[in-house]
């Protein structure tokens, strides 16, 4: 114990001084009490009648601790400020239900707050706190350590992985009627290296047939990785920079070490903003080639010429749900509508979209969490209106984590509804 | 980069490789101290071992922490597996706590007759050991312990990728330069 604090509570405290930006201590500072945050959040939405819900009310659970430790004004006027610290083990307990169980770190509140406070940046600071000294959900506990050792988020062993690669393969070659078809592994020099979600390889291997398609479609120079192909990082919800960048390194190590000129990353919100925007922070490191999403190589297919669709082969209406981190984190709204709009006989957008968006409620690794599932799916609630109020009946996402959130909230609300990504309609449309 | 040292009869060398799936004598395994396999290294052994690990793991542990114990490794390539239950989580004493598993890990594969042995870098990753601590505790205490003579004619340590390696091989260059 210190100063009547636990070793764990003591080690929090400490790491908190490590782990304190610019971006954050602004974000710990600013905040007003405005309230503007609160009508943006799902799950205040959902619950009306519960004030813990607010995102200011949750931000003030981590800023207590900055401005008792770290702040000046919470040692001139601790009361003022409401300064506080934590004692025990039990409060630690408290704070993950918080952190982990109350938000998706969505950022729909960043974008609505007009003092600029990015909860879901020091609420992701929070999480890794508590992951630093093993407090954690059980489900996070399982999938940190499945990508620390395994090398990705759902233990995909590399045999496994390689033996997918290869059956997919062959259905290409059944499917393009060409033996010699193939998805290449580990080719040097190649123009793409194609990165995926390790769902892909578990539950939707039609996703990298689909995309081996366009690439043979448009006779793309592109090859796999056998190892640092994993584009997801659960760092990004879990809080831990080390892992951001061990799984980050080990995408950048590879294309270095096959020469690879551009890496492409297949359809997900959270490996995009992670292995395209924050992986060369967490990984301390500059990358040496280009990074994209394969909503921009796929849509550049067609300008290019280099595939043609027949939008006549998708009928009906879709609607399109953004990714929170592809659409609020890293501004990748407008290319999927255009690619939708090019491949589907009718795209209906949802209201509100783009970075004002619903989260599907799976985000932050909230479907990881089974302890929290009663209260993310009574926040689905908003989600399933909106989708219902399209009158579609299929949701397209350019995010794995999505397709799970949203066929979770559509199962629970019975929602006559499917879910899909672009990779299937564009690989659908092809006109070879 | 230094990837090998001679220290009497025995080696030490770093690799870059996934430590659950090496061919060697035994291999040590970052345990729980309930012993269950959990996910990450312990998900590799239930899948590449098949049940009987699990079946041997029931009748051993719990485990204080620096304790060890080993098992076969069904179907996998090594032979053995040395369960060790190290420090997690930046708990008090984590550095002797850790030496004192590596040390206990290596008395029972010496103990146990077994010729080589495969270890990760330990506590680094998931637990939270940071990586230069743990290359430096892993490295040095294997190093002390192989020159006391052991039976032991070969330790490897495998890095899971280039980070860990190269960690690793600087722990390595150290020891190096030290004994010149």
């Amino acid at each position: 114990m210190n100063n009547g604090r636990s070793f764990k509570a003591q080690k929090v405290i400490d790491r908190m001084g490590q782990k304190l930006t610019r971006q954050m201590v602004g974000s710990l500072t600013a905040c007003v009490h405005c309230g503007m945050c609160t009508d943006s959040c799902h799950y205040v939405l959902a619950n009306p009648g519960d004030p813990t819900y607010a995102p200011a009310y949750k931000a003030d659970k981590i800023r207590k601790l900055f401005k008792h430790h770290y702040d000046w004004t919470g040692k001139v006027f601790p009361k003022w400020v409401k300064a506080g610290s934590v004692y025990t083990d039990e409060e630690l307990e408290e704070l993950k239900d918080t952190v982990f169980g109350k938000c998706t770190n969505c950022r729909r509140c960043t974008v609505n707050c007009p003092m600029g406070v990015d909860l879901a940046t020091f609420n992701r600071m929070a999480r890794g706190l508590l992951c630093h000294v093993g407090i954690m959900p059980e489900g996070v506990e399982y999938v940190a350590k499945e990508q620390w050792e395994i090398g990705n988020q759902m233990g995909v062993l590399k045999e496994d992985y390689i033996e997918t690669i290869e059956w997919q393969e062959e259905e290409l070659q059944e499917e393009m009627g060409d033996p010699d078809a193939k998805i290449p592994i580990d080719k040097k020099d190649a123009h793409i290296v194609y990165s995926i979600n390790p769902r892909e390889v578990k539950h939707d291997p039609r996703s990298i047939l689909d995309a081996a398609k366009i690439f043979y479609a448009a006779k793309e120079d592109y090859t796999m990785p056998s190892e640092g192909w994993d584009m997801t990082n659960f760092g990004l919800f879990n809080g831990d920079d080390d892992l951001g960048g061990a799984v980050a390194s080990r995408v950048y190590d590879k294309v270095d070490e096959l020469n690879g000129k551009k890496l492409v990353i297949s359809e997900c919100g959270h490996g995009y903003r992670s292995t395209r925007c924050e992986g060369p922070n967490w990984g301390k490191r500059d990358i040496a080639f280009e990074a994209e999403s394969s909503v921009i190589t796929m849509l550049r297919y067609i300008k290019e010429g280099k595939i043609k669709v027949d939008k006549s082969k998708n009928p009906g209406a879709y609607t399109f749900h953004d990714s929170c981190n592809n659409a609020r984190s890293c501004g990748l709204t407008e290319e999927p509508r255009e690619l939708l709009s090019l491949v589907v006989e009718e795209f209906r957008e949802m209201y509100p979209n783009r970075a004002e968006n619903f989260c599907c409620t799976g985000g932050g690794g909230a479907m990881s969490m089974s302890e929290y599932k009663p209260e993310r799916l009574k926040s689905a609630k908003i989600k399933a209106d909106q989708l219902t109020a399209t009158g579609t009946h299929t949701v397209v996402t350019s995010c794995h984590n999505c397709v799970d959130g949203l066929n979770d909230l559509i199962g629970h609300y019975k929602i006559d509804m499917e879910v899909t990504q672009l990779v299937h309609l564009v690989a659908n449309a092809l006109v070879m | 980069m230094v990837n090998k040292v001679q220290i009497n009869n025995s080696t030490l060398s770093v690799v870059k490789a996934d430590v659950t799936d090496y061919v060697i004598d035994a291999f040590v395994f970052y345990a729980r101290n309930d012993l269950k396999l959990g996910s990450g290294f312990g998900n590799a052994i239930a899948l590449r071992g098949g049940p009987s690990i699990r079946k041997e793991l029931e009748k051993l542990g719990p485990l204080n922490v620096t304790e060890v114990v080993m098992t076969t490794a069904g179907d996998m390539k090594a032979g053995h597996i040395i369960h060790a239950n190290g420090p997690k989580f930046q708990e008090e004493n984590t550095n002797q706590k850790l030496k004192t598993t590596i040390i206990n890990a290596l008395k029972i594969a010496d103990a146990k007759g077994m010729g080589s042995v495969a270890f990760p870098p330990m506590g680094a990753g998931f637990y939270g050991v940071p990586l230069e601590i743990s290359a430096k505790i892993t490295i040095e205490t294997i190093a002390d312990f192989l020159s006391s003579g052991p039976g032991i004619k070969e330790v490897v340590v495998c890095g899971n990728d280039n980070r860990e390696l190269k960690a690793l091989q600087a722990a390595l260059e150290t020891l190096k330069q030290k004994a010149a």
